[in-house]
């Protein structure tokens, strides 16, 4: 019988039931495929106007805080999980993790790395502001040592010896009583509709596009020359509650609303337009801040099937304009996809692994549909949007609920 | 205790070339109480900690001043640092002298890096130690309310060892999951769920039920919260280490977002499921059944779930045409949209409006009138039955608990406003857990994610029987104290009271555990009685004067 928990994927859901877990002084193993936890949400951005608009962002960084700091987690970067065998309150686990060129514990991101480092781009960089752990990181495709060539440079440099080449990848053995699994999800790649432009014209973007954006340059200014956009779209269910993705990704009427906000609270002169199937006004204060949004935003029924550029640059929307029964065209500078959450597309991997079963959609299938948590295997839980799309509030619901779930099925084998 | 403030600064790998180490060393030995001044390389690392460790001990100095990188990324090295040293981890003050000096200008900024480490010195003589006490806290949790979510909260409470009271006002518990009758599906009884679910209760010895009780005050904090309850003439008073609220929600037709009153053609969704479960006794069979939606309330997911699962149940055991009207539909919880799709497929029509429908009586049936979007066109369709939308609204007594709690509650009178921080389940009262309806319309596994959280809350702050809190983190200096209860009426914790320190004078006093250290009440406290240590005004006044004195 062991105590101890592994979660798989160290995104919002995943920290949550960690650290829940941890607190409950369970021993806890958080496995991040990436080199810094905190999954999509920790590159989103503050959509405040001059008041909050409860986007939950600012709950990312507060977390990982708390894990970086709590004794009882031990987090595995650049790990993935390749074996799992056991049953509930003694499974065995094998993770394999890259070779860590870089040893975050010994990294104090002084940058001497960055400033020696002769390619272009630089292939070693700082990780994003908030990454936790904050340790440098090498692109392995830039970076000329692991091509084969010479260079020593940023090994040579480094003050704390943290860069070494010669690691190797290592494998873990670990020995847990219950496992979670928050792997997440993958963004809807908007290039799968084609007529929309997604790729093809630079002033199509989507709504992570304008997360990242906004996080690092703090405005919105338009991909093709730099200038300020004056008429903004958002087409809504982007990947959502279509014939291939039969599911509301729960996320995108909230975050276009809030976008739309911002943007309007920056350049009050900015139209903007919000694209819309049906708008999911439920959820706590959200009909009333819906309320607030139809005086400055522009809400048209009817999601627009195609985009084109004119001569003058700009973005010519073709759409059913259902309140005027006809096919109407109009042109904007910019237009926003509201991508959807679609399954990450390696979840079978971890299906087949966990022998856990997927839903039609692709996402983690639960026992029963009264019961979001609990998969068809004894002991092994489901946390946060690699069960159905969920936003950072009930991600971490979620998580915290998983944790529970994984703290009685402890108590139920000792 | 003579102060004696140990300095350490780090130049990160000799990366902060724009700082000249050796001059700050020179300037700062000349300042009082400073043991020594040491520069190091990482002081983040293993052997950074080392040194620093056994210079400490050396020295025994009893204030550390640390001129590093962003308190962000090193704060909690040194503190968990100094709490293995036994030595108290508020007596470390720490300057940024990286992020936002070093790599924030160009050229040499010495200067200001030794202003921001004079700052941190001059704040670090007035730091006072914060002690940590064990606080005993008791295990039974008190569950206020016997409906779905208040058995649930006290069943998986008691598969982690934890003991609870439920409270219901009720002769029986089970709350108004009769009303919920049809919600999820004419399938799922709520009947069948509640007589479980009161067959385990009545056999599980960590579960103790008080039916036709209600609570009539409670004090206390987290961990104690002495509780009265009254039953039958009886009062009797119990204390809980934690309190569910669980007290639901409820749903009702408003009369005036639906104008013809409940009758022969207008029904409820209630009335409806009873017509499904016999439909042999129908006279016959209704060719027409519609139904509105958004009418009264936009913001619940409720109402477009029993209609799509009571259309496509008239659909399979009626036969009759549905239609169903509505402004957006509300999909936005797992699997709707499947179920919306199946309604579709199997002939339930949806019209979308953006103006209200008009409904009128005509022939002995229900005339709905809407201007249908799709269409664009204004539909008239007549209808044996109308199944009313029904607005999801907080219970009876809703505002007065919150009043007799100090807890808010939102525009539609329903538990906490929206305070991402609380998130999914805490309150602004340190102990008091919010679940389920009372908090709003919740779908099902919301409502179930909302139990499962407040249950390993619960575990997590009373496992153990025990709590750790810093105490004196803020306080009250009574004799400054003019009881005037600003301070009392301002907290949104309820972690302070007034206590009597003689016959003569009352004074406030702050509850450790229930203090949430936001600060408000030092900021208003026209007296200036309370101190807020390490934010306290002479603390940040004196970093405002070393602001200057250098060079």
């Amino acid at each position: 019988m062991n105590n101890s928990v592994l979660v798989i994927g160290g995104g919002i859901a995943g920290i949550a039931s960690a650290l829940e877990l941890a607190n409950c002084k369970h021993d806890v193993y958080l496995i991040e495929r990436e080199a810094a936890i905190g999954g999509h949400a920790a590159s989103y951005c503050c959509k405040a106007t001059d008041v909050c608009t409860k986007c939950s962002v600012c709950l990312v960084p507060q977390k990982l805080k708390e894990v970086k700091t709590h004794s009882k987690i031990s987090t595995l970067t650049n790990s993935v999980v390749s074996k799992v065998s056991g049953k509930a309150g003694n499974f065995q686990v094998e993770v394999w993790q890259k070779p860590q060129y870089i040893l975050p514990q010994r990294c104090i991101a002084c940058g001497m790395c960055f400033d020696i480092c002769p390619t272009q781009p630089k292939a070693i960089y700082p990780p994003s502001p908030e990454a936790v752990p904050y340790s440098y990181v090498i692109d392995e495709s830039q970076c000329l040592r692991l091509k084969d060539e010479e260079c020593n440079l940023c090994e040579g440099i480094c003050p704390t010896d943290a860069i070494n080449f010669e690691r190797k990848p290592e494998r873990q053995e670990l020995s847990v009583g219950t496992i979670i699994v928050a792997t997440g999800f993958d963004v809807f790649d908007a290039r799968e509709i084609g007529p929309l432009g997604y790729g093809r014209f630079p002033n199509v973007v989507t709504g992570l596009d304008l997360e990242k954006t906004f996080s690092y340059e703090g405005s919105l200014k338009l991909p093709s020359n730099g200038k300020e956009p004056h008429n903004i779209a958002f087409i809504q269910c982007v990947g959502s509650r279509s014939e291939s993705h039969c599911y509301c990704s729960q996320v995108c009427c909230k975050y276009a609303m809030r976008f739309a906000r911002l943007i309007k609270h920056q350049n009050p002169d900015c139209q903007a337009t919000i694209f819309y199937i049906d708008l999911q006004t439920a959820g706590k204060g959200f009909a009333e801040f819906y309320e607030e949004c139809k005086e400055a935003i522009r809400f048209i029924r009817g999601v627009p099937v195609e985009i084109s550029e004119t001569s003058l640059g700009e973005l010519e929307v073709r759409f059913e304009n259902i309140l005027q029964g006809k096919v109407g065209r109009e042109s904007f500078d910019l237009v926003v996809l509201s991508v959807g959450m679609a399954p990450r597309r390696d979840s079978w991997d971890l299906a087949r692994i966990l022998g856990i079963n997927l839903s039609d959609d692709g996402f983690f299938d639960t026992k029963e549909p009264s019961n979001p948590i609990e998969t068809n295997v004894d002991g092994v839980f489901l946390a946060g949007a690699c069960q159905v799309p969920k936003d950072i509030p009930d991600s971490i619901a979620h998580g915290t609920s998983a944790a529970e779930r994984a703290m009685e099925a402890l108590e139920r084998c000792k | 205790m003579q102060v004696k403030i140990g300095v350490f600064l780090c130049d990160c790998g000799e990366s902060l070339k724009n700082i000249d180490f050796s001059r700050i060393r020179e300037d700062l030995q000349r300042l009082e109480d400073i043991a020594f001044v040491d520069i190091s390389h990482n002081l983040c690392l293993e052997e950074g900690e080392k040194a620093m460790t056994s210079r400490i001990l050396v020295e025994n100095i009893n204030r550390v001043v640390i001129g590093a990188c962003s308190p962000d990324l090193c704060e909690h090295i040194f503190t968990r640092l100094l709490e293995g040293l036994r030595l108290n981890p508020h007596l470390l003050s720490l300057a940024n002298i990286r992020e936002q000096c070093s790599w924030a200008h160009e050229g040499d900024v010495t200067g200001k890096a030794l202003e921001l480490i004079r700052m941190a010195i001059s704040k670090a003589r007035l730091l006072q130690p914060i002690e940590r006490e064990v606080v005993p806290v008791s295990k039974q949790v008190l569950v206020v309310g016997g409906g779905f979510c208040g058995m649930r909260s006290a069943l998986e409470l008691s598969r982690l060892g934890i003991r609870t009271t439920i409270v219901e006002s009720e002769l029986t518990l089970g709350g108004k999951m009769e009303q919920f009758e049809g919600s999820y599906g004419i399938e799922t009884s709520p009947q069948a769920i509640l007589n479980l679910m009161s067959n385990t209760i009545e056999e599980d010895e960590n579960i103790e039920v008080l039916t036709s009780a209600e609570i009539t005050s409670v004090e206390g904090q987290a961990g104690n919260f002495p509780v009265k309850i009254r039953r039958g003439g009886e009062q009797v008073s119990q204390s809980f280490g934690a309190i569910i609220f669980a007290t639901g929600h409820t749903t009702k037709t408003l009369p005036r977002d639906f104008e013809p009153e409940l009758g022969r053609n207008a029904i409820s969704q209630r009335k409806l499921v009873e017509m499904l479960q016999a439909p042999e006794e129908l006279e016959r069979r209704p060719g027409t059944i519609g139904f509105v939606l958004d009418v009264s309330d936009e913001n619940s997911r409720l109402p477009i779930l029993s209609t799509l699962n009571n259309a496509l149940a008239v659909k399979e055991r009626l036969g009759s045409e549905v239609y169903v009207f509505c402004k957006s539909l509300k999909v936005d919880s797992e699997g709707m949209e499947k179920l919306y799709r199946e309604a579709r497929e199997q002939g339930v029509v949806f019209l979308k409006f953006e103006e209200k429908p008009q409904i009128s009586k005509e022939d002995g049936r229900l005339k709905v009138e809407a201007r249908d979007l799709l269409l664009g066109e204004e539909v008239a369709l007549l209808c044996d039955f109308l199944v009313a939308e029904e607005k999801v609204l907080p219970c009876e007594g809703t505002e007065a608990l919150g009043s007799m709690l100090n807890m808010r509650t939102d525009s539609q009178g329903f538990y906490q406003d929206e305070n991402v921080h609380l998130y999914p389940v805490a309150s602004e009262r340190k102990g008091m857990f919010f679940v389920g309806g009372c908090k709003g319309d919740l779908d099902f596994a919301r409502t179930s994610m909302d139990i499962s959280s407040a249950t390993v809350s619960i575990y997590e702050l009373l496992s153990s029987g025990k709590v750790i809190v810093e105490v004196e983190k803020v306080k009250v200096e009574p004799d400054k104290c003019q009881a005037c209860l600003t301070c009392i009426r301002i907290c949104p914790h309820s972690a302070i009271q007034l206590v009597r320190v003689d016959t003569e004078k009352e004074v406030a006093k702050i509850y450790d555990l229930a203090c949430d250290g936001c600060g408000i009440c030092a900021a208003i406290c026209p007296a200036k009685a309370i101190r807020f240590e390490g934010y306290a005004d002479e603390q940040i006044l004196a970093e405002i004067e070393a602001i200057g004195e250098s060079l």
